[in-house]
């Protein structure tokens, strides 16, 4: 899929917005997410499951497939709509989102279908993304690569830098990094709190090719993942730094570190689909009521047991 | 014992009380990794920003350069997720910081199941084991918010490594004005004879709670806080033992290497009776509202009286034996 007929590009900005739209209700509902580390990926996503990958929704565990580490796992509300709405798992299972033995706040290896990674701790996926490719490599598999999409913030981290170092070393030309570049940390600008520029020459002096691209616009997406999949596979492993913006599609989220981890109540979601359907000229609605979970606390479970019964 | 709630998370007087200190100890820093608006540091940020060292999401070069601040004379407390402070950066704590025996006090937010939603990667229940394990630390469990901030000015006037638990709970007001913390101290809430209950942290509510539902079936329990688990106040313990014959801790924790474990090497040496514990077992603490997690581990006041009243049984069975 080296460019996208406007049917296929139809089709990966309709996915991209009903993430969006999921990831509004099903966050709403559970009380906590987060918005902006979602929203900057949900076309990065749309396109690596949507014809850039090489998966089969009925196949998870195919040992020829590509491997997807979500390195910034607390942006998995987007992977795990991504996930249903492609057939992994049914969509009801999103509303499972942060309860009891339902899906986690942060990726859980193994525990649906299409997660391979047990994130949360920032700055690890890379490792583990260098340990699948070099693995593919011992057991003969050039059929597979691995994908891992990393934060921008997530950079501050020093074991990406030894992944960087030992991927190219090793010269894994079957890892693909992407850069979801979207400028804003959980509590301020990258460029305020420790920035990561220039983040092309970094990667370059580690031994990686680097290819940059509107994270957003699709046709650009996909010219630089085709890039990264056959023409630049020259013993160097790729990183693609997609440029973003965080909370991409509600005017209030947008580059506003206050929506990384942060769930809008309903009347706040009702406003934000709204702003979602104007943006992308849709008109849906949420598919099933919103509710503001409470949590009483220590406070509650303490009282509860001396008020009940005798 | 009625108890009343305070209408502020621990995290608020963490925030709080690091501004009060900082105003009267220049020489105080505080350094963050990209969570200060959750950790509550953002309030030293804006007071003191001059103070205020941002370390990026980089743990491990979080504890290393406020060991070197600490080194040319800076009294330094980063603060990160409990979880990223003990298991991220171990070994920048051990090395840069324990074994040298630096000022270093190092606030371990979100401590226990309070990361809620985040679930298994951010809620950490083996903070105080780790932190146990460590050479020079001193590792504590504040139960409310008087003595969250009688701590900070106990670990202020006192040199060396200093880990603290902090939290978003609103924790209930065990103790009143003018409450002094002091390293090795516990506290005897409630005097019983039947057994003991401990609690560290704010989960002392629920083995209050717990004597509460006791005492309504005719069973005399003790209640004891343990806000400082390393040094322990093995004086208070052993006496509990004497008295009660029996005790039962219950924390926010792993049932491995915290207060439980610490209550029993000392019991174990000191004065053998039956210790048990509650707490988690050889699981995770998931993403669920903490409503749910306390009930779903079984940390609640009937979970607990219905522990100590099989534990009570075990007690009378082995002296009649």
């Amino acid at each position: 899929m080296k460019t996208l007929s406007p049917e296929q590009q139809l089709a990966i900005a309709d996915q991209a917005f009903d993430v969006r739209r999921l990831c509004l209700e099903f966050i709403t509902n559970a009380g906590w997410g987060h918005i902006g580390g979602s929203f900057s990926e949900a076309e990065l996503l749309a396109t690596l499951y949507g014809g850039i990958m090489n998966i089969d929704p009925a196949r998870p565990d195919d040992p020829r497939r590509d491997r997807f580490i979500l390195s910034k796992a607390h942006a998995s509300p987007a992977l795990y709509a991504t996930l249903a709405l492609r057939g992994f798992f049914p969509i009801d299972r999103l509303y499972t989102y942060c309860r009891l033995e339902g899906l986690d706040g942060h990726t859980q290896r193994g525990q649906c279908p299409g997660i391979e990674f047990s994130g949360g701790s920032l700055g690890t996926g890379l490792s583990f993304a260098t340990g699948l490719a070099l693995g593919l490599r011992l057991a003969d598999n050039f059929t597979s690569r691995v994908y891992c999409l990393i934060g921008d913030g997530e950079c501050n981290e020093g074991q990406v830098w030894e992944a960087a170092m030992s991927a190219a070393h090793y010269r894994l030309d079957n890892l693909i990094a992407v850069i979801d570049y979207n400028k804003v940390m959980a509590k301020g600008k990258l460029s305020d709190l420790m920035g990561i520029d220039p983040l092309a020459d970094k990667f370059r002096a580690f031994g990686w090719t680097a290819i940059e691209c509107d994270g957003h616009d699709l046709p650009e997406i996909c010219l630089a993942f085709h890039r990264a999949k056959y023409l630049e596979m020259n013993g160097h492993p790729v990183v693609v730094i997609a440029h973003t913006c965080k909370g991409r599609g509600l005017p209030e989220a947008e580059f506003n570190y206050h929506w990384h981890t942060h769930a809008p109540t309903p009347s706040q979601a009702e406003a934000f689909l709204a702003d979602l359907n104007r943006t992308y000229g849709r008109q849906e609605t949420f598919s099933r009521p919103l509710v503001a979970p409470k949590d009483g606390g220590l406070e509650a479970v303490v009282t509860a047991d001396l008020h009940s019964g005798k | 014992m009625r108890l009343t709630y305070a209408t502020k998370p621990l995290r608020e007087t963490f925030g709080e009380t690091l501004v009060e200190l900082g105003a009267a100890h220049k020489n105080l820093i505080v350094l963050d990794a990209d969570l200060n608006t959750s950790s509550r540091t953002v309030l030293f940020k804006q007071k003191y920003p001059e103070r205020f060292v941002q370390c990026g999401i980089a743990e491990a070069n979080l504890f290393g350069v406020a060991a070197g601040l600490a080194a040319q004379g800076y009294v330094t407390f980063p603060s990160t997720f409990a979880a990223f402070a003990t298991r991220k950066a171990l070994d920048q704590v051990y090395v840069n910081i324990a074994y040298p025996k630096l000022d270093v006090k190092i606030a371990g937010s979100y401590c226990g199941m309070t990361a809620t939603e985040c679930g298994p990667s951010h809620n950490c229940a083996e903070d105080v084991a780790v932190m146990r394990a460590l050479p020079h630390v001193k590792v504590l469990d504040p139960g409310d918010n008087r003595e969250l901030a009688s701590m900070m000015h106990a670990m202020m006037a006192t040199p060396g490594p200093v880990y603290f638990r902090v939290s978003k709970v609103n924790a209930p007001e065990l103790f009143s004005e003018g409450h002094q913390f002091q390293f090795g101290r516990g506290h005897l809430l409630r005097e019983g004879h039947d057994l003991t209950l401990l609690g560290s942290g704010f989960m002392t509510a629920v083995a209050l709670g717990a004597a509460e539902l006791l005492d309504r079936e005719g069973i005399s329990a003790a209640v004891a806080h343990l806000p400082c688990i390393k040094p322990m106040d093995e004086e208070l313990v052993v006496n509990l033992a004497k008295q009660t014959g029996a005790l039962l801790t219950i924390e926010n924790h792993r049932i491995y290497g915290g207060l439980g474990g610490a209550v029993a090497e000392v019991i174990a040496r000191e004065y053998p009776v039956y210790v048990e514990s509650m707490g988690l077992g050889d699981d995770v603490f998931e993403a669920a509202p903490l409503q749910d997690l306390l009930r779903h581990y079984r940390l609640t006041p009937r979970a607990m009286a219905e522990r100590a009243k099989a534990l009570l049984r075990r007690k009378r069975h082995s002296s009649a034996a």
